[in-house]
């Protein structure tokens, strides 16, 4: 093919002139942009999962490392990325002869060998000490065993009786745990690879389906820290979130008398009575509420391994205890009475979470959304004709297509579960 | 002269070493990061020995550098081959070890190959004497890959044959074939002029080899052999877990454990009795806690001088539909002193459902409870 060069003409040659400048304007403008966004987003309020603000010992250890190595890093960076563009602009091709061209410079190469090294020497040891801290389990004072599945976290206190804890509690969602107690984690999952991690209290560990990985948690003070699964895990992986909830240790007692309180069946000829019948038939299959009874007074358990291929489904016999489920997605409790819980004093915060959901706080809208529609407020591979891949089995909670009567009875039913 | 590879690696060596003696001294000895330092620094000497002393793959000095990359390398079909290597090992970690295990060596061979041709390519300026370093350094290695490929179909085909006929037949077959293969020697180097016909007489003993293999390989294995590998020592209905040795299913014990990080308790027994710790727990538990419906590993160690063997004790069920109960559970293969064997449980039902579901050590007192939430 051959190439005819246009003649070029004045005009033309203005208007690409024109043209590269306004290119460029508009360059400056979007690193402008981009550069005030990440920097108004470094100035973000409301960030509860800032990996600068440590809450306890193990995240302090790694906070600690961060303020040295974060700083080394950064002028490093810029002295680099600095040089690199003194150089560019200096030696861009003027046209000029290309210069006489050395093979190496021993001394100046010694030198950027030496002072490296020695940087990395000074990063790789703390880096080495903190990761080794880290790992350490002889000072574990709690285990709980913590599993993951598409797309909630379920927690098992193991029998502890010098925890108080004589009975296994289990729960999902929200973690609770003692302050000022090192509290071990074992981590595993159900189906796929996923990742527990409460920035405020430790870094990320992966759960892994046939292996048990540790992490180390340790809150110094009563409140709220907030999590996300950070092993990209499936279709909701962006929805499966996690509280770790630190109690005092007098308020630890109390939540765990509380979670192993026998189950109450509802009065009769109460609507929550009726809704006990409506759990029975519809999600008693999946979900267990330990306690709960047939009518010939035989024990309901249900059989999440026929029904959902991770073979788990949340345990609903302290639902109300908690506040935000499905992942730690939604709130149970409403606006008000979630922001008295997360804005409480550390002094006051115990109290507030052990009342629980009440009448007044429960977020009924939240709720009966679930119930209404689960796979509509979170997406879950719960289309009954599309289950061949798991043999039959959903990944997540399926619509029921409850009639809002049954949904009203639900919610009544399960407003008790406290 | 330091290439520039070197230079890179011995840097890291001595960075490497410089933070494993820091690290030995400021920190702590004898933990992993002493470990991984050391490793580092070990590594990094080995890879910096080999850049240094093959000058990088490269020339010794910059003209001969220059001179050597005058010639284009030559067109090569190594990278072709290396690729569908590659993608042999994909393909057969997806489907079948056969086709892994093929993919390997042609993944291993390509990259030799093709590493070979490119360093003889640039082993001088002359294309003809680099083609002649390129063939006596693959020759070296052709001629043996090959003899050995040839020897395990050989041997292959012969374990075929060996694997069908009877066991009093398979001697005579063997000292008929020795027999043959020494006298056609023998005839070879003593008469001259059958030398010609060589190759003649390999090929023929070669196919008469492949089909007696390929017939027999059909033809199955002789029975008493089929009936032992198709006997599942692992099977349910030959998991007896009583005290004393069962025929089948103590046959094969491994009584090694790799991924310990994998196990949620470990059960011990010693001076005759049963204990047990949890993970990240070092103490004594008298119940575990294990999640429902999760496989879930359970360590069983032996330290004294008698077998034995962990019993899982999971509740009844029904069997079919009468009202008889029947045991649920599952055991270890019979495990000798300082040995262990993982069991690996998957409950669906909580214990207050279905149990109490316990481990137990038959011939020993006491018992770890199990509990599922
Ligand atoms: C097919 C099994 C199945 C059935 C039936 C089922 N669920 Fe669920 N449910 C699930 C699964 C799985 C989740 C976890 C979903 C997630 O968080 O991603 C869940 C979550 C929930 C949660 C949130 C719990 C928490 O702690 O986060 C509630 C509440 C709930 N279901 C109520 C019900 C009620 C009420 C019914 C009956 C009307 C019902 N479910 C029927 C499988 C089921
Ligand atoms: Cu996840």
């Amino acid at each position: 093919m051959s190439h005819t060069p246009q003649p070029q003409t004045t005009e033309n040659a203005m208007d690409t002139v024109s043209h590269v400048k306004n290119s460029r304007r508009r360059i400056a403008a979007t690193l402008a942009g981009v550069a005030g966004t990440i920097a108004l987003a470094g100035c973000a309020q409301n960030a509860p999962q800032d990996t600068w603000v440590p809450k306890g010992d193990n995240a302090q250890k790694i906070d600690t490392l961060q303020k040295i190595v974060f700083p080394i890093a950064g002028i490093v960076g810029v002295l680099v990325l600095a040089l690199a563009a003194y150089i560019f602009i200096k030696f861009r091709d003027k046209g000029q002869a290309i210069p006489a061209q050395s093979h190496g410079k021993p001394t100046v190469e010694i030198i950027l060998t030496i002072v490296p090294a020695l940087i990395l020497t000074v990063v790789g040891v703390f880096t080495f000490r903190t990761i080794m801290d880290l790992a350490k389990t002889e000072d574990t004072q709690m285990v709980i065993n913590v599993t993951g599945q598409q797309w909630w976290w379920e927690y098992d206190y193991p029998v502890q009786t010098e925890q108080g804890i004589s009975q296994p509690i289990i729960t999902s969602g929200q973690l609770v745990l003692p302050v000022g107690t090192n509290v071990l984690l074992r981590e595993t999952s159900r189906d796929v690879i996923h990742s527990y991690w409460i920035p405020a209290l430790n870094g990320k560990k992966d759960a892994v389906p046939g292996r048990i990985h540790l992490l180390r948690l340790q809150a110094d003070k009563p409140g709220i820290y907030a999590g996300q699964c950070t092993e990209f895990c499936g279709l909701s992986h962006a929805n499966m979130r996690m509280e770790a909830i630190a109690l005092s240790k007098e308020d630890f007692a109390k939540w765990v008398a509380n979670q192993q309180k026998a189950y109450t069946s509802p009065a009769e000829g109460t609507k929550a009575k009726e809704g006990e019948t409506v759990f029975i038939n519809q999600c008693s299959r999946c979900h267990q509420v330990n306690g709960l009874k047939d009518a010939n007074g035989k024990a309901i358990i249900s059989a999440p391994d026929e029904n959902v291929y991770a073979g788990a489904a949340p345990n609903l016999s302290h639902l109300m205890s908690r506040n935000t489920f499905a992942g730690a997605m939604f709130d149970l409790v409403n606006q008000k009475c979630r922001d008295d819980v997360w804005n409480a004093s550390s002094d006051a915060f115990g109290a507030k979470y052990l009342t629980g959901v009440t009448t007044d706080c429960l977020n009924e809208k939240n709720l009966r959304a679930w119930l209404r529609n689960a796979p509509a407020m979170k997406p879950m591979y719960s289309d009954p004709t599309k289950l061949a891949k798991t043999g039959g089995k959903y990944r997540g909670m399926p619509n029921l297509g409850l009639s809002e009567d049954d949904i009203d009875k639900v919610v009544a039913y399960l407003s008790t579960l406290k | 002269m330091f290439t520039p590879g070197s230079k890179y690696f011995l840097g890291l060596t001595g960075l490497a070493l410089v933070s494993a003696v820091l690290y030995t001294f400021l920190v702590n000895p004898s933990d992993l990061g002493a470990y991984a330092l050391f490793g580092l620094f070990l590594n990094a000497a080995v890879v910096a020995g080999f850049s240094f002393f093959t000058r990088d793959g490269d020339a010794d000095t910059v003209e001969e550098a220059i001179a050597a990359n005058t010639e284009a390398s030559a067109p090569s079909f190594w990278p072709i081959v290396f690729a569908l290597g590659g993608a042999l090992v994909l393909l057969g970690l997806a489907t079948n070890e056969v086709v892994f295990v093929i993919g390997l060596g042609v993944f291993a061979g390509g990259a030799i190959e093709w590493a070979i041709q490119n360093w003889a390519d640039r082993a001088s300026a002359d294309s003809s004497f680099n083609s002649f370093v390129r063939h006596r350094a693959v020759g070296a290695l052709d001629y043996p890959g090959l003899a050995a490929v040839a020897l395990g179909v050989i041997a292959y085909l012969f374990s075929r044959i060996m694997l069908t006929v009877s066991k009093e037949q398979a001697p005579i077959i063997f000292i008929i074939a020795a027999a043959i293969v020494l006298t056609v020697g023998v005839l070879i180097g003593s008469k001259p002029e059958m030398r010609g016909k060589t190759s003649l007489i390999v090929v023929a003993g070669v196919l008469v080899l492949a089909i007696a293999g390929v017939s027999s390989g059909i033809s199955g294995e002789r029975h008493e052999l089929a009936v032992v590998s198709e006997e599942n020592p692992y099977a349910v209905a030959n998991r007896e877990c009583g005290a004393e040795a069962s025929a089948h299913y103590d046959h094969i014990a491994n009584n090694k454990v790799p991924l310990k990080s994998a196990v949620l308790a470990t059960i011990f027994v010693k001076e005759g009795k049963i204990s047990a710790q949890m993970v990240g727990l070092k103490k004594d538990v008298d119940t575990i806690t294990i999640p429902r419906s999760n496989a879930t590993s359970i360590l069983f160690r032996n330290l004294d001088k008698e077998e034995h063997r962990l019993v899982a004790n999971l509740g009844e069920v029904k069997v079919g539909s009468t009202d008889v109960m029947e045991k649920v559970g599952t055991c270890t293969q019979l495990t000798g002193k300082d040995q262990e064997q993982v069991l690996t449980v998957s409950i669906p039902k909580p214990s207050f459902a279905n149990g109490p579901y316990s481990l137990t050590v038959p011939g020993i007192d006491g018992e770890i409870k199990v509990v599922v939430p």
